[in-house]
């Protein structure tokens, strides 16, 4: 048995509880537990998985949501399960429903990337590279074609794409071409290496000097992106010889937990001033100066600006349709894994 | 669904509910049953929803039994999958629900709606009892005739649940030609798909037993099939695509157009967002290429990308699979990625066992290029708060350094190390420091400035402490306070609790003893005394020895103590390579997650007949293959001790390189063996040590008495079976011979300490095997469990006796299994085998 089928199944299963139940815990289990039931029957069966499209067990299986329930009411028909078996297990495009119908028809594309990043203590980027994705959420009539093109598309690492992508248009002119399921879903993965800079600098100082250790940490703009730079954060952990620590900021707010994690909320970065934390930390009894320097993660968020440099060209249906559709474009960097040395 | 009684319907585990309440209900569900009231399926669902969270924690519903089928004789299908549910969770306990309830599925069987049909089917093959299941052929066989796709893909399943119940009952009903048919001609993609999957698992199950499942079971993998499955590939769902893929990898392409044609048909696979499929799809590439050499390798560039990453995407669970995968393929072909070291870098907040991974890669594609940053990057894990991934990120660099020509950055920052102040880090890298000298000697000048600077009182670990004193004695010439800081050691030896310190401290005073003497003659003789007087057995005898030695001829004991040494080239792998061969071939499964074969890690008794076979064939056939395998593993075992093992080997070198000046000395032996059992004779009643202890010391020195119980009982005499010396039996044979013969002996021994003592790796046991005419076709196992197969012919006929012997060395309990062509001959044959093991171990 592939350990990975075996992993990849259970997030799947734990995905499409998420859909259905709107979170995934005991509680919600145990209120549910015959929607679990019935989709489990589905989605396994003898050992082996069968169904985890979420489209097809929407289809077989209604989702207990508000408007389900509303329309039990009006309609007087309160059985959460469709009489006729979904039409999509016998098409040619399994993931889409066959019959989408909507009064408006729009598509958005999302552009949501996560910068990882380790700076060593001299401001040396050290490794810095870009998860992104593409997330669409299409409503449209019928079975469109679509097709997405980037300016840019050289500058990605590695793809990986879900299954209504198709393969020859992306391989000859890095086209994706593609039939969207109906809903949000994840259209294609990618990853950027080696980028040059980061958004923003963050420089830790640590002295130490006869048990105690002097703390100073700045933060600010290094490559300004043009947008703002919001829910910045620098969190670390006190070295557990630490007994003791007092810092203060003058921006944001400190907070130390039990646990010995420090957060520093920053929040926007001010225009006029660069914020900076600063504070002494108290060390054990006989140990002159610390030996295990902390790691800062860093937190931010900048909407509207693809960092790795991303750009959509355009999106295109490829037949005429009837109707006209809205396109929307919305991009989203945010720090995944972005850590300081010190 | 959420309905809208939340709060009366959910009971919690701990309310108590009692037979009342299932009465309550069945009278609620009798009202119900034969109302046509509006809403009344409403109030039924909200009825039956109880009587399963009843059901699901634990209480007794099964009365209702009669009153839940009447209930669900609507057609509303979540009505009727919760009866299912109840039925199929009381059949089985209840034979006599059981009947009434393959009634009531069986009309459901028929029923107009596709998805009822369907679902019944499920529930009707789920059952599984025994007794019942000539009722489930008929609604199989329409099942799988039916014209909804739905009913289909669930009879085919339902068909090897069948054959699970009743293997015979399937296959007289030729289910699984129906299923073949099936397989290579249904429109619908989940069915072919199921079909697969269900004809896979029979096929291998029959195929120990029928010829011609086995055929059916190549056929699987024959061209046109393994064709068909692959252009369909892009209709299946993504686990369908995993199994077609498995098949794939075992499919032996005839040329190597072919070999390109799958490659070029597949590539996309390779960027599919799920990664069972990337994983499958590489494992297809590499056994396609495996005879291709460059292929191979430009194999390894393509995949590359999608499992780095892989790596990067998906839940911790996702990444750390495929990190082995990753693994595994660094290990093997470090150089490809040698580009690619900063994916290996560790972040702050990963679990420390992907770090470990990480970090053992990062030593892996070190090469020129890259050795400085890779060093820098792991020396500031050494820093880190999590000790466990400092002391690794410290032997890494150790490790890089040993396998670099240009180490000079490294000693340097190996050397910081060490003034770092802190204890494990020094503690690692002395050891580190340590190894390195003893392969580039012509650093020892810079290493000892510093490490006599480190007082032995800030070493606590006993591994460290062990370098620390290894170096004071090896380079004592050159520190001046060697003699000194030794002689403090000495002092202290009682406080001393690591028998392995209390060796390498008598070592160390030896040598420093002879490159300077006069500073070193107390420190020696206080070591020595106390050496005698150890309670330890090793301590005790080393010090004797050397006492002996020096007695006999100091410049004799210089040449055996402290002889000219070479630098060490290589240190031992930890692995053999065929271990890992044996790996990379199971790859995409556990063997890789875990690290080590499946057959280190499954039990034989839930693998299949098949495997059997497969394992034989795994198992290093012949004498010679044996003799390659057992050092390894030996190695491998040692070698979890690095310093320990290799300073053992070391000594032992030493011994046999001066084995000449050694035994060349006339010792009385009398005398020595007297005091020496006069010795053990102490050691045994003062210390109340196993007498087998004791025995072991005679059994060294060649003295053969009987001592206690424990001791080798006289042989029984020879019973009047002569076996073939020159026997031969080729594994095939022996295969199929396993296989046939029924087990015409089967019996517990226990092995004697002594055999057990000797067992140390699987090879011991051989020699004495072959003495007497009983040779081994296949062994292996990792220590304590050993397994062997051995086979035997008469002197004067051709009749065979296979066995299996399976030992654990540590409870030194073990399994005989004896088959025999001729079975009257067995029981002596049996006895000839235990008096055999008896004398294993025995002088």
């Amino acid at each position: 048995m592939p350990p990975l089928m075996g992993i990849e199944f259970l997030c799947r299963v734990a995905d499409v509880l998420n859909d259905y139940l709107g979170g995934l815990n005991e509680d919600l289990i145990k209120d549910n537990f015959v929607i679990v039931y019935e989709l489990l029957d589905e989605m396994i069966d003898n050992g082996f998985p069968l169904t985890t499209e979420p489209n097809i067990l929407q289809e077989m299986i209604a989702p207990p949501n508000i408007v389900s329930k509303m329309l039990s009411v009006v309609t007087g028909n309160s059985s959460n399960v469709s009489d006729v078996l979904p039409g999509a297990t016998a098409s040619r495009v399994p993931w889409r429903t066959a019959d989408a119908k909507y009064a408006n028809n729009e598509v958005y594309v999302d552009l949501v990337e996560e910068m990882d990043a380790i700076i060593s203590r001299d401001g040396v980027l050290v490794k810095c590279e870009i998860n992104g994705e593409v997330q669409v959420n299409s409503h449209i009539t019928g079975i469109p074609d679509l097709t997405l093109s980037f300016a840019n598309p050289s500058i990605l690492d590695d793809v990986r794409f879900h299954r209504c992508v198709r393969f020859r248009p992306w391989e000859s002119h890095q086209v994706l071409s593609f039939v969207p399921p109906d809903g949000q879903f994840k259209l294609m993965s990618y990853r950027v290496r080696k980028l040059k800079s980061t958004p923003i600098y963050v420089k830790p100082q640590l002295t130490s000097d006869g048990g105690t250790c002097r703390v100073n940490v700045m933060v600010g703009i290094r490559n300004d992106p043009g947008k703002t730079i919001d829910s910045v954060t620098v969190q670390f952990i006190l070295p557990p010889c630490v007994l003791s620590a007092d810092l203060t900021s003058n921006h944001g707010t400190v907070n130390i937990f039990s646990d010995k994690t420090c957060t520093w909320s920053i929040g926007r970065i001010p225009k006029d001033k660069a914020p900076s934390m600063t504070g002494t930390l108290v060390l054990e009894n006989g140990l002159e100066r610390l030996h295990v320097f902390p790691t800062f993660r860093v937190g931010f968020r900048i909407m509207g600006v693809a960092l790795s440099g991303l750009q959509i060209e355009k999106l295109d249906l490829l037949k005429s349709v009837p109707y006209r559709f809205y396109k929307g474009f919305r991009a989203l960097t945010q720090a995944g894994e972005f850590e300081v040395r010190s | 669904m959420a309905p809208p009684q939340q709060s009366q319907r959910s009971p919690s585990p701990s309310q108590p509910s009692g037979k009342g309440e299932v009465s309550d209900l069945k009278s609620q569900l009798r009202q119900l049953a034969g109302s046509r009231a509006p809403g009344v399926d409403d109030s039924k669902r909200e009825l039956f929803k109880k009587v399963i969270s009843y059901m699901t924690i634990g209480i007794d519903v099964s009365p209702l039994f009669g009153e839940m089928v009447m209930c669900s004789a609507a057609s509303d299908i979540v009505l009727k999958k919760m009866c299912y549910l109840y039925v199929g969770n009381y059949a089985k306990v209840n034979p006599d629900l059981a009947l009434l309830t393959i009634n009531f599925l069986q009309r459901d069987c028929k029923d107009e709606d596709p998805m009822i049909r369907g679902l019944a089917l499920r529930s009707l093959c789920s059952l599984r009892v025994a007794n019942l299941v000539e009722y489930l052929v008929g609604p199989l066989g329409s099942g799988l005739k039916d014209s909804n796709s739905y009913v289909r893909m669930v009879a085919v399943i339902g068909v090897l649940k069948l054959y699970h119940i009743s293997a015979s009952t399937c296959v007289d009903a030729e289910f699984p030609s129906t299923l073949k048919h099936l397989m290579l001609n249904d429109p619908d993609a989940l069915v072919v798909a199921n079909c697969l999957s269900a004809l896979q698992e029979i096929w291998t199950l029959e195929a120990s037993t029928a010829e011609e499942a086995a055929r059916e079971r190549e056929a699987l993998l024959s061209k046109p099939v393994v064709y068909y499955f692959l252009n369909r590939i892009k209709e299946f769902s993504e686990w369908a695509q995993c199994l077609v893929l498995e098949l794939a990898a075992k499919y032996v392409p005839s040329d190597s157009n072919e070999i390109f044609d799958i490659m070029n048909l597949l590539e996309d696979r390779l960027q599919h967002a799920n990664g069972a499929v990337v994983l499958a799809t590489t494992k297809v590439f590499l056994q396609l290429t495996l005879s291709m050499a460059d292929v191979h390798q430009q194999v390894y560039e393509r995949i590359k990308a999608p499992l780095l990453t892989l790596v990067s995407s998906g839940s911790p669970e996702q990444s750390y699979a495929v990190l082995s995968h990753l693994h595994l393929l660094v290990m093997r072909a470090p150089y490809i990625f040698s580009g690619d070291y900063k994916h290996f870098y560790c972040q702050y907040n990963e679990p420390s066992y992907v770090k470990k991974l990480k970090l053992e890669m990062l030593t892996a594609v070190a090469n020129e290029s890259n050795t400085y940053e890779i060093v820098t990057e792991l020396c500031e894990y050494a820093a880190n708060v999590d000790i466990p991934i400092a002391r690794e990120s410290i032997r890494a660099v150790g490790k890089i350094a040993l396998q670099q020509y240009d180490v000079n950055a490294i000693v340097d920052r190996l050397l910081q190390f060490l003034e770092m102040e802190k204890d494990y880090v020094t503690a690692e890298a002395l050891v580190l420091v340590k190894d390195l000298l003893r392969k580039y000697p012509q650093w020892s000048q810079d290493c000892i400035a510093v490490v006599g600077n480190i007082s032995s009182k800030n070493v606590q670990e006993p591994k460290a402490k062990a370098a620390l004193i290894w170096m004071l004695g090896e380079y004592s010439q050159d520190m001046q306070d060697a003699p000194y800081a030794l002689e403090s050691l000495v002092e202290n030896w009682d406080e001393e609790h690591s028998p392995e310190v209390r060796l390498h401290l008598l070592t160390a005073v030896m040598k420093c003893f002879f490159k300077k003497p006069p500073e070193t003659q107390k420190a020696l003789g206080a070591a020595l005394a106390a050496g005698l007087a150890d309670y330890h057995q090793d301590v005790h005898d080393r010090a004797l020895f050397y006492y002996r030695l020096l007695q006999y001829n100091v410049s004799v004991a210089e040449r055996v103590v402290n002889p000219p040494k070479q630098a060490v080239s290589v240190f031992a792998d930890t692995q053999s390579s065929e271990v890992k061969d044996r790996i990379f071939d199971e790859f995409n499964s556990l063997s890789v997650v875990y690290q080590k074969p499946s057959y280190m890690f499954t039990d034989k008794e839930h693998r299949g007949p098949f495997e059997f076979s497969d394992e034989l064939g795994n198992l290093s056939i012949g004498a010679e293959s044996a003799d390659t395998v057992v050092p390894a593993q030996s190695v491998e075992a040692n070698d979890k001790d690095l310093l320990l093992s290799t300073t053992e080997k070391e000594d032992g070198r030493d011994l046999g390189s001066n084995g000449s000046a050694y035994s060349a000395p006339s010792y009385s032996s009398a005398a020595t063996s007297q005091s020496h059992e006069e010795l053990a004779l102490t050691n045994a009643s003062v210390l109340g040590q196993a007498p087998a202890s004791s025995f072991a010391i005679d059994d060294l020195l060649g003295l053969d008495f009987p001592v206690g119980g424990t001791a080798a009982a006289p042989p029984p005499p020879p019973p009047s079976l002569r076996l073939n010396p020159k026997a031969v039996l080729d594994p095939g044979t022996f295969q199929q011979k396993w296989r046939q013969l029924p087990i015409s002996s089967s019996q517990e021994y226990s092995m004697s300490p002594q055999g057990v003592a000797l067992l140390t790796s699987p090879n011991a046991l051989l020699k004495h095997m072959k003495d007497i005419s009983i040779h081994c076709i296949a062994s292996g196992g990792q220590s304590p469990n050993f397994k062997y197969f051995f086979f035997a012919q008469k002197a004067e006929e051709t009749s065979t006796f296979l066995v299996e012997y399976i030992i654990n060395t540590s409870s030194a309990k073990s399994q005989i299994k004896i088959k025999a062509d001729d079975q009257s001959s067995s029981e002596a044959f049996s006895t000839l085998f235990q008096s055999a093991l008896s004398k294993f171990g025995s002088p």
